[in-house]
C-alpha cells in the first residue's frame, strides 16, 4: 500500500512515468472487465480508455480507506455501463423465447476456453450483458442493479434469466453435444 | 437452480479473473485525455474564484453606498436584475432554436440550394411562438425574423418546391428501419431534453436562524456625553421566511422571498453619568445613570441610546429616578435602578440575491450575495431588572424602510430527487442608518445561520 501512495501522489503531480507504471499494473485486468462489458475489443478499448482517464483524473479523490484495485474497477466498470447506457438508450430489448433448460457437466465445460466464453458474453444483447455481468461476476445484488440501471428489481431479475438461457443455448451451439448425461433433477 | 449456478460458476471462474494486455496506442490516449481534464480543472478553479472576487466585490461596494443613495441602489439593482433576467431569456431562446435546427434540420440537410429555406421554415413551425417573443426581446434576431417569414409565407405558394422537398426526402426513407426508428427516438428524447433545459427549475423553501447582532454605531459628542452604553453581547434573536429561487442553467439562479428578522441591542450602565449629583452616589455606579429627559408639557421622558433615543411611554414601576438634592427642577434628573434596556426591531425583508452553484452533487455548495429591502414592522424597548422584562416603550425615528447587503455560503444536501436540506451562514450588513436622527448613525451587522427544507420542481 506504502507504494501505492507514492505512485498515487506522482501521478496526481502529473508524473507520466508513475501513470504508466500505475496504468501497466492494472490495464490488464481492467481491460478483461471492459471486454466483459463490451460488444467486441474495440468498445473495450474505448471504455478503458475513458475509464483510466477517469481514474488519472480523480486519483486525488481516492481515500486510501479501501483497495486501489476495487476503486478503480469501480470506475472502469462505470465508465462501461455509461457508454452502454448512452448507445444503449433507445434500443428496445429483444424478446427472446424462453429456451428450455440445459444442463452441462463439468468436465465439458472445463474444456472451453475463456476467450470463446468471452465472446459469448459479448454477442448478449446490451442489458442482459450488464445484468449477467454485475449479479453473476460482480456480486451485486438485484437491488444495486436496479439501482445503477434504473429499472426494477423484476426486470433485473427477469433480464438475468433470459440472459443465463441464451447462455446455455450458445455453449450448447458452439460445444455440441453438452447435454448433461449424469441427470440431475430432483 | 443447480443448472444455474452451473452457468455461473462456469462464467464467474472462466472470466473473473481474465486479463489480456491492451493495445499499447491506448496510455498515449490516456495521458493526453487526462492532460485535457486536468486543465479544465483549473479553468473551472479559476472560474470559481472569479465569482467569489465579484461577488464579494458587489458586496464591498454595496457596503460603501451612502445613505442618499439608496433609493438609486435598489432600483439600479433591479435595473440590472430584469436586464440579466432578459439576457438569460434571450440565451435560453437562441439555444432552444438551434438545438431544434440541429433536431429537425439534421435529415433535411442534404441539398444546399434548398437548405436555408427548409432550416429556416422548420425553425420557424416547431418553434413557432418562442421565436416571435424571442424577436420582441432581441432586436439583433429581427433581421432573421423577417427572413423566415419571407421564406415561409413563399413555401405554401410554391407547392412544387414542397412536392421537390418530399421528394428529395425520399431515398432516406429506404435507410434501414431499426435505424431509423432510432434517429426518430433520439430526435424525441433531444427535444424533451431541451424542453426541461428551456424550463429552467424553481425552488421553494421554508428557512429559519438565531440572528447573532453586532453593534456598530457612532453618535455625536453632544448626544453620546448623555447616553446609556450599549452592551457588546446582544441578545440572541430570530429570523426565518420563505424563499423562491429560480434556475434558468445550471450555475447561476436568483433567489428571492419573504423574511422576518428580529434585531435586538442591549444597554446598560453609563460609561459617562451624573453620579455627582446622583441621590444614592455610593451605589451609582452598580445602576443607571444617564439623564433623562422630561419633557415638561407632556410629562413623557426619554432617554439617549446608542440606536437612538428611547421614549418612555410612562415611568416604568421598577425604576426610582432621582435628582439633584439641591435643586427642584428636574433638567438634570437620572435614573437610579440596576437595570437594563433592550431595544427589539422587527423586520419584514425582501431580499433579491444571486446564487453561483460551486459544488453540484448530493452535497452541493452554493455562493450567494445580493441586497435586500427591510421594511420595519415592530419597535419595542423593554426593561429588563430582577423584577422582570417590561415593555417601556419606543425607540423615536427608526427609518421605515432600510437596505441591507448579504454575503454567504451555502451548504445543500440532497435527501431525494426534489427535497433538500440547507445549511447557509450568513452576513448582513445595514447599508443605511436604521434610525433618522442626526445625531445618531446606527448600523448594526447580523449574523445568521440559516437552515430549512427547500423543494425543488
Amino acid at each position: 500500500m506504502e507504494d501505492f501512495k507514492t505512485i498515487i501522489s506522482e501521478c496526481i503531480a502529473g508524473n507520466q512515468k508513475a501513470m504508466a507504471k500505475l496504468y501497466h499494473q492494472f490495464a490488464p485486468k481492467m481491460f478483461g472487465v471492459c471486454l466483459r462489458y463490451a460488444k467486441d475489443a474495440t468498445e473495450a478499448e474505448d471504455n478503458l480508455q475513458d475509464g483510466f482517464i477517469k481514474v488519472f483524473s480523480n486519483l486525488s479523490a481516492f481515500r486510501h480507506d479501501g483497495s486501489l484495485e476495487g476503486w478503480i474497477r469501480r470506475i472502469i466498470i462505470n465508465a462501461s455501463l455509461e457508454k452502454i447506457r448512452k448507445q444503449h438508450l433507445l434500443y428496445p430489448v429483444e424478446d427472446v423465447s424462453i429456451y428450455d433448460s440445459v444442463n452441462f457437466s463439468d468436465d465439458v465445460i472445463a474444456k472451453i476456453a475463456a476467450d470463446d466464453l468471452m465472446k459469448i458474453i459479448q454477442e448478449l444483447p446490451p442489458r442482459y450483458r450488464l445484468v449477467f455481468n454485475l449479479y453473476v461476476i460482480e456480486g451485486y445484488s438485484h437491488q444495486e442493479i436496479a439501482k445503477e440501471m434504473s429499472i426494477t428489481q423484476g426486470t433485473s431479475k427477469s433480464n438475468l434469466s433470459r440472459a443465463r438461457e441464451i447462455l446455455k443455448k450458445k455453449v450448447q451451439e458452439n460445444f455440441g453435444e453438452l447435454r448433461d448425461q449424469n441427470n440431475y433433477t430432483a | 437452480m443447480k443448472e444455474n449456478k452451473n452457468i455461473d460458476e462456469l462464467f464467474r471462474e472462466k472470466l473473473q479473473n481474465y486479463e489480456q494486455e491492451p493495445p499499447a496506442y491506448l496510455l498515449e490516449n490516456i495521458f493526453a485525455g487526462a492532460a485535457v481534464n486536468s486543465k479544465r480543472r483549473r479553468l473551472v478553479f479559476w472560474r470559481i474564484s472569479a465569482v467569489a472576487a465579484a461577488l464579494l466585490l458587489a458586496f464591498i461596494a454595496g457596503w460603501q453606498f451612502n445613505t442618499n443613495n439608496n433609493a438609486d441602489l435598489n432600483k439600479q439593482s433591479l435595473a440590472t436584475m430584469a436586464t440579466d433576467n432578459q439576457n438569460i431569456m434571450e440565451n435560453l431562446i437562441q439555444t432552444e432554436s438551434h438545438t431544434a435546427k440541429v433536431a429537425s434540420g439534421k435529415s433535411i440537410q442534404k441539398k444546399t440550394d434548398i437548405n436555408p429555406v427548409i432550416s429556416a421554415r422548420s425553425t420557424y413551425e416547431k418553434n413557432n411562438s418562442k421565436v416571435e417573443t424571442s424577436l420582441v426581446a432581441a432586436t439583433n434576431e429581427s433581421h432573421q425574423l423577417k427572413l423566415i417569414q419571407g421564406r415561409s409565407s413563399l413555401i405554401p405558394n410554391n407547392p412544387e418546391s414542397v412536392w421537390r422537398l418530399q421528394k428529395q426526402k425520399q431515398p432516406e426513407q429506404s435507410v434501414k428501419s431499426i435505424d431509423q426508428q432510432i434517429m426518430e427516438q433520439n430526435q424525441q428524447l433531444l427535444m424533451v431534453q431541451n424542453a426541461e433545459k428551456g424550463k429552467g427549475k424553481w425552488l421553494v423553501g421554508a428557512q429559519a436562524t438565531p440572528v447573532y447582532s453586532v453593534s456598530k454605531s457612532s453618535q455625536s459628542a453632544q448626544y453620546a456625553r448623555n447616553m446609556l452604553s450599549s452592551e457588546s453581547s446582544n441578545p440572541v434573536d430570530l429570523g426565518g421566511g420563505l424563499t423562491v429561487e429560480y434556475k434558468p442553467g445550471k450555475r447561476w439562479s436568483v433567489q428571492s422571498g419573504v423574511y422576518y428578522s428580529g434585531l435586538a441591542q442591549t444597554s446598560g450602565n453609563s460609561t459617562y453619568g451624573g453620579s455627582k449629583n446622583s441621590l444614592a452616589a455610593d451605589v451609582a455606579s452598580k445602576y443607571l445613570t444617564t439623564k433623562v429627559n422630561v419633557d415638561a408639557s407632556t410629562s413623557k421622558i426619554s432617554m439617549n441610546s446608542s440606536a437612538g433615543v428611547i421614549e418612555f411611554s410612562g415611568i416604568p414601576s421598577q425604576v426610582v429616578i432621582g435628582n439633584n438634592i439641591e435643586t427642584n427642577s428636574m433638567a438634570s434628573a437620572v435614573f437610579v435602578s440596576d437595570a437594563r434596556f433592550t431595544q427589539n426591531f422587527e423586520y419584514v425583508e425582501i431580499p433579491l440575491y444571486l446564487r453561483y452553484t460551486v459544488l453540484n452533487k448530493r452535497f452541493g455548495i452554493e455562493m450567494m450575495g445580493g441586497f435586500s429591502s427591510n421594511l420595519l414592522v415592530g419597535n419595542q424597548t423593554y426593561i429588563e431588572s430582577n423584577l422582570g422584562k417590561t415593555l417601556v416603550g419606543k425607540t423615536n425615528d427608526m427609518e421605515v424602510m432600510n437596505y441591507s447587503g448579504t454575503l454567504g455560503v451555502g451548504f445543500k444536501y440532497g435527501l431525494s430527487k426534489s427535497f433538500f436540506l440547507n445549511l447557509e451562514p450568513r452576513v448582513k450588513y445595514y447599508l443605511n442608518s436604521l434610525n433618522n436622527n442626526e445625531s445618531v448613525s446606527y448600523k448594526p451587522y447580523t449574523i445568521g445561520v440559516f437552515t430549512g427544507l427547500s423543494y425543488e420542481f
